[in-house]
């Protein structure tokens, strides 16, 4: 019974909710907002609802006038998938995709006129997955061609929704060119962040398709939604096995992965606990009874969840050692040279003028 | 300061960024003392005074030798007396320079803003206090110093060598083998003890790179921030190609009223002083208005020009109003948005202009009382009429 009620409560999780953020505007960034709606399709078909996805696009691709088949986005050459469809809901879209509001909906600082479907909801049983693509740099991520988001500013808003409970754990994908840097800043606990490139290196697309005229998707999402393709509720498939998606040979960039602030182990970790929503019901046609025995298990049981989650929400993990911030250089003292040399110019200028007859006055 | 500082203690050099533009001496006073900056530029601005009060002291016992010996041999007119200054006037002219100083407004605001011109007038002062003591040697040091913070008081060498010529009673004639030999001596002990202090700094960040940064600065004038001088509209608007030429000449303003100021203030050096201060602190690059400290603690000196003064009224409504419209035009181009540059600019233009007009005031007065000295107090042409003095 031990064994049965651990295994239901292995990951912790009892809810799932998705942010898919696209943060290129025009036509040329087509392939942005095609990753983007893959993976949305993804995590639709693996179970989570769109009242629990916050789908940011910032360009309208599907009814841009250069589109030559308009209201599709296709995801692969030859116009083999419209990722589009009948029933994409877009929760933020164009101008409304800005560094403000993603912050806004990661953190729950939210205006009360805001409608339930741009809002996160999640609480302290949440497993979010955040994945974000566009064009990026050594620690930053270009929103709509105007402003930046930091690694520093997105670090912060996690441990924001860490300190308000707002996640249980958080996957983190970025799809960009030196992605690796925007997960080097993370020092809340329980997220575990997947990158398509390091510093220093680009993140390059896959295939042009000439009838639309425009890269469709990148490299990075390419091979992991062939990968999520083969994933289906009842998988067991887990995080390790993403982690390969994508070897440098198919990629051409070193995709990159960050589990030092994850507890889990990421064997035990499925995919499905972030692309998809799993309920775990178990169907019994016992009847099981709740009796004064369960007092004493029940607290053996909290013990045990305690053992295996040492953290509280208000203890925090060692923040400097996780950001590696350089050690604070020493004072700068002046060098006894020239202490030595100033002072001695300025006593022979001092004795020069008023005669050597001081000395014996001062020694 | 603040800045330099803080990018020492990360271990970068402080002149890597744009904004520290000061010695290293200044590195090594301030690395002790900037918890106590406010008292240290309290104590700086006192120290000016005092070796203001301390300079006119001596020089107005100067002045009065010079005229006692004057009338002794007989070279003033005869109906001059109330020219002549008096004990009894002077009595009090040492207390009111200083005072002239420190109550200055601009120097109180020089002092609260903490701006390193306080710890350049300081250096000045002393330096004047040097000269006129007659010690050759400190003077020398001094105006190592003062050059060495601001490359400008590099023209108050003349001055301070007429000075120090007039008091050795050596005669100013080229001719002359003692006038060179003095000059050459003090020119060595200039040079000597600036290359003394440059090759010290060196010592204190082991790099040459506070030389570009401080009077490479100062000499090319890369940053126009709108400050109270003429230099930042001008190459704000000027094309690329001209602005080195236009640099050179605004440069050369500065340096080139020394040699015609010289001859013909010869024998007067501290009212050559005087106005050479005025000059540098209305043409340098980067004017402050503690430059305009300086120079208008100058004024009781020459109290006695009152009545030749023409232009007082137009004068002080000028500096009054200019120096109080200038944060206003500063906060509606700024802030408010609806003035542009140019209103500041005009004012700048207006404020300077009022300078000049200060100074060439009292150069004027100066001159004509001199004059007065020497012809008589009631000048009359050959033919008997009324004469009127005008500066050519």
């Amino acid at each position: 019974f031990q064994d049965q009620a651990e295994q239901f409560f292995r990951s912790g999780h009892t809810n799932n909710w998705a942010v898919l953020v696209c943060t290129s505007r025009f036509w040329f960034n087509y392939r942005h907002v095609a990753n983007t709606l893959s993976v949305y399709r993804s995590v639709k078909r693996l179970g989570i609802p769109d009242s629990h996805i916050v789908l940011m696009l910032a360009d309208d691709m599907a009814c841009n006038p250069r589109n030559p088949k308009p209201a599709t986005v296709f995801s692969h050459k030859n116009m083999e998938l419209n990722v589009y469809g009948d029933d994409v809901e877009v929760d933020y879209r164009s101008y409304e995709v800005t560094v403000e509001n993603f912050l806004r909906v990661l953190t729950g600082r939210i205006p009360p006129s805001t409608p339930r479907s741009k809002r996160l909801l999640s609480d302290d049983r949440s497993n979010i997955l955040i994945y974000m693509t566009g064009h990026g740099g050594n620690g930053f991520l270009k929103f709509q061609d105007s402003e930046e988001i930091t690694n520093v500013e997105l670090a912060d808003a996690f441990e924001q929704m860490w300190q308000k409970r707002r996640y249980n754990e958080l996957l983190f994908i970025i799809d960009t060119c030196q992605g690796a840097s925007m997960y080097e800043r993370f020092y809340s606990p329980n997220i575990m962040a997947l990158a398509s490139s390091q510093v220093g290196e680009d993140s390059l697309s896959h295939q042009p398709d000439l009838g639309i005229g425009v890269h469709l998707m990148d490299r990075y999402t390419f091979y992991v939604l062939e990968f999520l393709e083969e994933i289906h509720p009842a998988s067991q498939t887990n995080m390790n096995d993403l982690f390969q998606v994508c070897p440098k040979s198919l990629c051409v960039s070193t995709p990159g992965h960050r589990t030092d602030l994850f507890q889990r182990d990421p064997q035990d970790v499925l995919i499905t606990d972030f692309f998809g929503s799993v309920r775990k019901v178990e169907i019994t046609t016992e009847t099981i009874s709740l009796d004064s025995d369960l007092a004493g298990f029940e607290s053996k049981l909290l013990q045990d969840e305690m053992a295996a989650e040492p953290l509280k929400y208000a203890e925090q993990l060692p923040v400097a050692q996780i950001i590696h911030q350089k050690p604070k250089q020493k004072d700068w003292h002046p060098p006894g040279g020239f202490i030595l040399g100033l002072w001695a110019l300025i006593i022979m200028v001092f004795f020069k003028t008023y005669g050597i007859k001081h000395m014996k006055h001062i020694f | 300061v603040v800045e330099g500082l803080a990018l020492l203690d990360l271990g970068v050099s402080p002149y890597s960024g744009a904004i520290f533009h000061e010695t290293p001496l200044i590195i090594y006073l301030f690395h002790f003392l900037i918890e106590y900056a406010e008292l240290v530029f309290m104590i700086t601005d006192v120290l000016t005074a005092v070796a203001l009060y301390l300079a006119i002291q001596d020089f107005n016992k100067v002045v009065f030798k010079k005229q006692k010996l004057l009338i002794e041999l007989d070279k003033y007119a005869p109906d001059v007396a109330e020219l002549i200054q008096t004990p009894m006037e002077m009595h009090y002219i040492p207390l009111k320079v200083a005072l002239f100083y420190l109550l200055n407004p601009y120097t109180v605001m020089s002092c609260v803003a903490k701006s390193t011109c306080a710890i350049n007038n300081t250096v000045t002062a002393f330096f004047i206090l040097a000269t006129i003591k007659g010690s050759a040697f400190l003077s020398a040091v001094f105006l190592a110093l003062a050059t060495y913070q601001s490359l400008y008081p590099l023209t108050l060498f003349a001055p301070a060598l007429l000075y120090l010529l007039q008091r050795q009673f050596i005669p100013i004639k080229l001719k002359n083998k003692s006038f060179w030999l003095y000059t050459m001596q003090y020119a060595a002990l200039y040079l000597c003890s600036l290359l003394v202090i440059i090759c010290l700094s060196f010592f204190l960040l082991n790099s040459w790179d506070f030389i570009p940064s401080v009077y490479g600065f100062i000499l090319s004038v890369p940053d126009l921030t709108p400050n109270i001088g003429l230099f930042w509209y001008f190459f704000a608007e000027m094309f690329e190609h001209f602005s080195l030429f236009f640099i050179c000449v605004f440069q050369i303003n500065v340096f080139f009223y020394t040699i015609p100021l010289s001859i013909k203030l010869k024998e007067h050096p501290v009212f050559f002083m005087f106005v050479q201060i005025a000059i540098i602190s209305i043409f340098k690059s980067y004017p402050t208005v503690g430059d305009i400290a300086l120079y208008m603690a100058f004024l009781p000196v020459w109290s006695h020009l009152y009545r030749f003064l023409r232009n007082i009224f137009v004068l002080s409504c000028v500096l009054i109003v200019c120096s109080l419209l200038f944060p206003v035009l500063w906060h509606l181009w700024i802030y408010a948005g609806s003035a542009n540059s140019n209103f500041y600019y005009a004012i700048t233009l207006t404020f300077n202009i009022g300078q000049i007009l200060l100074i060439s005031d009292y150069f004027y007065a100066f001159l004509r009382r001199e004059y007065y000295l020497t012809h008589g107090l009631h000048l009359t042409r050959q033919d008997g009429t009324e004469v009127m003095l005008v500066l050519k």
